[in-house]
């Protein structure tokens, strides 16, 4: 205990003597929090739109304010040259395109039903699939609201619409903040312990104390523990400013109990701690480490749920997903800020994690040999 | 020769059949017969058997490359040896390394200290590593700087040390916890002949308390120093006994020219490899120096 | 002239030799963005199947069986009763067994018969709002047809013709393969290039070049050169595994495609110099070039996520992100068949950028040598 101790007061020491660790520890995890949290938004917005309005009426003009009104669309060109909005998505200025054809006014009013063509950009998918989307809703809307004006058309046929009533739970409005920045925790709480400790290990095998301590007494499970306990209270400390921004900066409403989420990510930590330990065994330097290290993330980050959802993929990654410990801690942390879930009833995700943790910080351990040779 | 391989086969005999855990017992506190080390299909260390004793300095010799360092890890308990036995202070080096760890001190061919802590926190580290109490680490801390001449700097990052403060001070820390048998790997590479007189003060000093000590090196006034070295050549020690016998045998006037004879070969073609060969599992060169402690 | 460039190719030759000798990182610089491919190639896909839905029909009449049915013959849900009350649809979210539970409520069907509307509830769990809206927009869609089924409600008084241009079927794989080369593109110039060069502070290597013959620039050309190569490479490399197994098209010109990309090459190397001049450890040289060449060309230039989504301050921020105009670049190249003529601009901007990047990289690099 006492040589523990000793280590843990080295690395400390080491730690907080460093004044670039200690922006990376505690200042890059909020500034990281704050792009991320409005970099990353699954909402659209803003969508360029260039507008070939050759009619040029009445209905046209209408059509138009009601995209310019609303800030989903940006109305970047107006023209009534059909050419231009092709010349206008090659230079990126215009991202979806409404071609209205002469004669629309007219045809509006005595029928046949006139054509509107929606032109997209399909090279971001899934941009173009939302706006197509919004498009669609806002002529709906103004069909609507036209038709509510002139009582007749095919709506009098004497029978009624069911109309749909939406309740959003655990997020009224929609808000992707809601849904990210939790997942942001996580990514944090992934990153960090993971190359700090794999970085840290691999340092001191690099410089050659390792090999000093190697013929203390300090033993394999001390030498670790000494070094690992200051990366995982770095890492709960971690947490704590990162929660602390999460819900005063962002206005995250915290609905379960923070003692599930500090029990929920000592469990995880168990994890990516672990695999620093692995990463520091497979790895001779400090480069080779970090690009293990990054390796990992990136899988578990993109296998995680955490921006491309589970359920949208393909059977086959989806099955990948499973061998992902950070897809049930992203499960646990969303559901914990979100609807309040007791950890009780989260034991589907907690099992796993638990499992996972326990084989990989047993196998990191038992990889991490005393012996050189 | 002779008398010396009499010797040695007496201090095994006592070293084998006496309790090996009670090292004191006998006066051998490392022995070896055949050590090999591989690395692949290159033999870094073949077939080394030596028998050193109590308070012994105990000098390697050998050019770049020789399996100096190889030698000293695997003794160390650093390096599993790919065949032949060695016990360090009654321990195995194959099943025992703890023992081993508890009664050695090392310092490697490299800096190993931290260069980020200072001076007084990398003592304090590895005197509580070696699980030292806070008085009794306060008492050598202070015995030690004030040895090295360095209470002032006590609070300097120890990257800011000159060289041969900083070789000092790994030595020093080396001996916080009085260990048995001490391991020096060129301790004194690139520092000024004056530190390096200090420190074979200290390893004299330390020999005399009974501590064993071994210490590689290439400078050859320091083998004079020692009690008896050894030379390496591609793994294999080809001459043994104390720096006296040694001129003696090869009738030259100093180590630096029995080791220019011996190590590169020229002559003893005939002697060096003949002795060499023989070190397999016979106990060879290998024995204890009659100059002891 | 001769001599100097002996010199720096023999730097370039061993740099190449420290590349090769490392096969776990070349594995990764290779393996990885492969696999970031194939995961964003496949995964990518913003339809969702098969949502659980509840059902809680408190109406049980004929047109609300018919309604559940409807629901039912859609391919978009997988239906399940639900319990009754509210707190079980509750607990059915908590224990993510459904994800939207359609609540009938009593008087449905005679609602549905005596006018003005009959309203259905929809409840969704809306912690991922994005599906939530998804789903949605697939409800309305279930209503409607449900509606026009039935002969209720007015169909669009026009006719909406949708043509998707570049991408028809929408592959995630047309968006990400450019994505994925602008990546490589910083991550082998910037971030391999400053560890490499702090690395030999760290060993002392660089005070040994420093003390020969060869100069800075010099320095520069043969550690960068072999990156340069390395950076081709790999693009190449995921270029080609996009066009043979995604089908990713190659539209405009190869020409105007190797300029830009050189140029963006040498931005990425600028900053790699930059930071290597600021940076005395591997350690720190990691950090900066994760922070401030990595994540903002993954997060703020477009790669994933658009930036007109984004708040304008994050946007104004996202100029000065190389990678913002070069996704520009290749994407309009690559997928558009866009011409200099179109892409002047970010064409324009990233020369801007990479003459001053380039020019203070140097100098300072040149700078902290001499010292
Ligand atoms: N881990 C290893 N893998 C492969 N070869 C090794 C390894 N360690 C040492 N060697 C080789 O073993 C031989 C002996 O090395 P060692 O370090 O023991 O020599 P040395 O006598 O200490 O030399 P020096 O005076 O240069 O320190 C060398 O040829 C070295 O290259
Ligand atoms: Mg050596």
């Amino acid at each position: 205990m006492r040589r523990i101790y000793f280590m843990m007061k080295k690395e400390f020491r080491q730690i907080f003597r460093d004044p670039p660790m200690v922006a990376i520890i505690f200042v890059m995890p909020v500034v990281q929090m704050l792009v991320l949290s409005f970099a990353i938004t699954t909402e659209i917005k803003h969508v360029k739109l260039a507008v070939a309005d050759l009619d040029n009426g009445v209905a046209t003009r209408a059509i138009t304010r009601a995209f310019a009104n609303t800030d989903r669309f940006d109305v970047n060109i107006v023209t009534d040259d059909p050419a231009a909005v092709k010349e206008g998505m090659r230079s990126w200025d215009a991202q979806v395109g409404l071609v209205i054809l002469p004669g629309f006014g007219r045809d509006l009013a005595r029928g046949p039903a006139p054509q509107v063509n929606i032109v997209m950009d399909g090279v971001d998918g899934n941009a173009a699939s939302v706006a197509m989307g919004y498009a669609a809703g806002i002529l709906q809307d103004y069909a609507e609201k036209s038709a509510a004006g002139a009582p007749a058309g095919a709506a009098g046929r004497g029978a009624f619409p069911a109309r749909m009533q939406e309740r959003m739970w655990y997020n009224p409005d929609l808000d992707s903040k809601n849904y990210m920045v939790p997942g942001i925790v996580v990514v944090l709480l992934t990153i960090l312990p993971m190359m700090l400790s794999a970085m840290s290990l691999v340092k001191e095998k690099e410089i050659g104390t390792l090999e000093q301590l190697q013929v203390t007494p300090l033993g394999r499970r001390e030498l670790l523990a000494g070094k690992l306990t200051p990366f995982l209270i770095l890492s709960f400390i971690e947490l704590a400013i990162v929660t602390v921004v999460a819900v005063l900066a962002f206005g995250i409403t915290m609905s379960g109990s923070y003692a599930d989420l500090a029990l929920a990510a000592l469990v995880y930590l168990a994890t990516t701690i672990g695999l620093g330990i692995f990463i520091s065994t497979i790895t001779g330097t400090q480069q080779q480490a970090m690009f293990v290290a990054w390796f990992f993330m990136m899988f578990m980050i993109l296998m995680s749920g955490f921006f491309i959802p589970i359920e949208n993929m393909p059977p086959f990654l989806r099955r990948l997903t499973l061998l992902n410990p950070m897809r049930y801690f992203l499960a646990v942390v969303r559901d914990l800020f979100q609807k309040g879930t007791p950890l009780s009833s989260l034991w589907k995700d907690m099992l796993p994690m638990g499992l996972y943790g326990l084989a990989i910080f047993a196998s990191g351990v038992m990889k991490f040999r005393k012996r050189l040779g | 020769m002779d008398e010396t391989r009499m010797t040695g086969t007496a201090g095994r005999e006592a070293g084998g059949e006496n309790d090996p855990r009670t090292g004191r017992a006998m006066d051998t506190v490392v022995r070896t017969r055949g050590l090999t080390r591989r690395f692949g299909s290159f033999t870094a260390v073949d077939g080394v058997s030596l028998d050193v004793g109590r308070g012994e300095i105990f000098g390697f010799l050998g050019a770049n490359g020789a399996g100096k360092t190889t030698m000293i890890r695997m003794l160390c308990g650093l390096l599993m040896p790919s065949g032949g036995e060695a016990t360090v202070a009654g321990f195995d080096v194959y099943r025992e390394s703890e023992g081993i760890k508890r009664n050695i001190g090392y310092m490697s061919q490299r800096f190993s200290l931290y260069e980020d802590l200072t001076i007084e926190e990398n003592i304090e580290f590895y005197g509580g590593i070696y699980g030292l109490k806070m008085d009794e680490i306060r008492v050598r801390r202070d015995a030690l700087l004030e040895m090295l001449g360095l209470q002032a700097e006590a609070r300097k990052l120890t990257r800011d040390l000159p060289l041969g403060f900083k070789q000092r001070l790994a030595l020093g820390t080396a001996l916080l916890h009085d260990p048995k048998i001490v391991f020096l790997d060129e301790p004194t590479s690139g520092v000024d002949p004056r530190v390096r007189r200090a420190f074979w003060d200290v390893i004299h000093e330390e020999s005399k308390k009974g501590k064993t000590v071994f210490v590689s090196t290439h400078f050859m006034e320091e083998a004079e120093y020692c009690h008896r070295v050894s030379i390496m050549r591609d793994g294999k020690v080809i001459a043994l006994g104390s720096p006296g016998e040694l001129k003696r045998e090869y009738g030259r006037s100093t180590i630096q020219d029995v080791f220019i004879e011996v190590a590169s070969g020229r002559t003893a073609a005939g002697g060096g490899e003949a002795r060499a060969g023989g070190s397999g599992d016979s106990a060879g060169p290998a024995g204890k120096g009659g100059e002891g402690s | 002239m001769n001599a100097s460039m002996n010199r720096a190719a023999s730097l370039a030759r061993k740099e190449l030799m420290h590349i090769m000798k490392d096969p776990r990182t070349l594995l990764i610089v290779f393996i990885m963005p492969l696999l970031q491919l194939v995961m964003f190639g496949y995964a990518f896909d913003m339809e969702i199947h098969m949502i659980p839905v509840g059902v809680i029909d408190r109406d049980n009449s004929t047109e609300s069986r018919r309604l559940i049915e409807t629901f039912r013959g859609s391919d978009l849900f997988r239906l399940s009763e639900a319990g009754a009350g509210s707190g079980d649809v509750e607990a059915s979210f908590q224990s993510r067994k459904t994800r939207a539970v359609l609540v009938i409520p009593p008087g449905f069907g005679k609602d549905l018969a005596r006018g003005p509307a009959a309203d259905v509830q929809m409840i969704i769990d809306a912690s991922d709002p994005n599906s939530a809206q998804l789903m949605k927009n697939y409800f309305g869609q279930v209503l409607a047809g449900f509606n026009e089924s039935g002969g209720r409600g007015g169909a669009m008084p026009f006719d909406v013709r949708t043509s998707i241009l570049y991408n028809p079927d929408l592959k995630s794989a047309f968006f990400f393969v450019p994505g994925i080369v602008a990546m490589i593109m910083v991550m082998i110039c910037a971030l391999l290039t400053s560890i490499t060069v702090a690395r030999e502070k760290e060993t002392g290597t660089m005070e040994q070049l420093l003390v020969s013959p060869v100069r800075p620039r010099e320095i520069i050309a043969g550690k960068v050169l072999p990156y340069v190569f390395l950076a081709f490479l790999d693009g190449t490399f995921i270029l080609v595994v996009g066009i043979l197994l995604f089908g990713v098209p190659f539209n405009g010109s190869l020409l105007l495609m190797v300029g830009l990309s050189t140029l963006y090459i040498i931005t990425a190397l600028s900053l790699g110099l930059m930071i290597s001049t600021v940076a005395r450890t591997q350690q720190v040289a990691i950090m900066m070039a994760l922070t401030i060449t990595m994540l903002p060309t993954i997060m703020l230039s477009g790669l994933v996520f658009p930036i007109e989504s984004m708040p304008k301050p994050l946007q104004l921020f996202t100029y000065i992100v190389p990678a913002r105009y070069f996704l520009q670049i290749i994407r309009g190249i690559l997928l558009k068949g866009s011409a200099l003529a179109h892409l002047w601009q970010p064409a324009l901007s990233l020369l801007v950028m990479t003459s001053i990047l380039l020019t203070v990289a140097v100098r300072r690099f040149g700078m902290k040598l001499e010292r």
